[in-house]
């Protein structure tokens, strides 16, 4: 008797429970910007760098948010080549191409010996969230010919400013 | 005896289903600060468009909505118009908006006199970020809004967009 008024108090607890799980945001479960878009460089042969990013499901990037930049700058990066986006017609910012699932970018660089590589992107999710721009930190070594990528976030704030005097005006 | 122990088990279940209720409270999707996290950004001021240092703390006594947001970030835009309709609808009730860009000046003020912005935006970038982080937003994403009652505590803090009624449905007791 006794239990099944307990039993059914906890009915009415988690169907309390789970009106607040339906009334939360979508954006409760976001995940963090660098799981999000997974880096990785690697310098796949000479003079050729090769980016990629792992976009999960409900996320994208923005093509012309990317900037990128060696140390010492006499390592000498070519122009980027990107593979063809998605192309939208945005309500605010006109013509954008945006990027999902598995992005690959290369790069030429100039340099024989190993430099270190930065990358500044930016994203979104489709629940309608934007991360602010990140920084990607790779040390690229011919030698052993792969990228130890390390983040640091800490650099992001700084390089918006020139993220943002970069950006196409609308 | 048996019975005792389902039953002790049930109410376990019970208060963690509770406990799961109130975590996942859609008014705080992006976690409950401290209250000192508040105060500090009560206690901050920032540029306004016109580079006016303009300290947070004077719109104290008002309702306020603080929304961090940015040009660049299109979920952001999307709701000002709606936030425009809402300053001017409650504003005289005691409601204030106050606009954080994580941007630059010269684009903020374009898009301030584009959409008739009728509330200020300030203006940060690191400053602004540290703000947005420990007021709740771990992830730095945006738009971010925080709202705080009239003795400037908060009572919400939410990560993406928002609209008129969520928004009505936090501010509602203390307006």
């Amino acid at each position: 008797m006794n239990l099944r008024i307990a039993a059914r108090f906890l009915v009415e607890l988690l169907l309390a429970a789970c009106a607040g799980c339906a009334l939360a945001s979508a954006a409760a479960d976001l995940l963090a910007p660098e799981q999000a878009f997974r880096f990785s460089a690697t310098l796949i042969e000479p003079g050729l760098v090769e980016v990629r990013y792992r976009i999960a499901d409900g996320y994208y990037m923005y093509r012309d948010k990317f900037r990128f930049a060696a140390i010492p700058q006499s390592a000498g990066l070519g122009e980027a080549r990107f593979p063809p986006g998605r192309i939208t017609d945005d309500e605010f910012f006109g013509r954008v191409e945006t990027y999902r699932g598995e992005l690959v970018i290369r790069l030429p660089v100039k340099r024989a010996g190993g430099f270190t590589l930065k990358v500044v992107s930016q994203g979104c999710a489709d629940v309608g969230v934007c991360y602010i721009p990140v920084t990607e930190t790779a040390r690229l070594v011919p030698a052993r010919m792969s990228g130890e990528a390390v983040r640091s976030e800490g650099d992001a704030p700084k390089l918006l400013l020139r993220l943002q005097d970069a950006a196409p005006s609308r | 005896m048996k019975n005792t122990g389902q039953i002790a088990l049930l109410v376990l279940a019970a208060v963690s289903a509770l406990a799961a209720g109130f975590w996942l409270h859609p008014w705080n999707s992006g976690g409950v600060p401290e209250s000192g996290d508040v105060a500090q950004l009560m206690a901050a001021s920032l540029p306004d468009v016109e580079g006016r240092s303009q300290a947070l703390a004077q719109w104290q006594g008002k309702v306020m909505v603080v929304n961090f947001w940015a040009t660049w970030c299109q979920p952001c835009l999307e709701e000002i118009p709606e936030f425009v309709r809402m300053q001017k609808k409650f504003g005289s009730q005691g409601l204030q908006f106050v606009g954080i860009a994580i941007d630059h000046p010269a684009k903020v003020r374009e898009f301030a006199a584009k959409h008739h912005m009728n509330y200020p935006v300030l203006i940060g970038e690191m400053e602004a970020i540290e703000l947005a982080r420990v007021s709740g937003n771990e992830l730095g994403g945006l738009p971010f809004t925080v709202i705080l009652d009239r003795k400037g505590q908060l009572i919400g803090t939410e990560l993406g967009g928002l609209n008129e009624r969520k928004l009505a449905t936090i501010i509602r007791s203390a307006i």
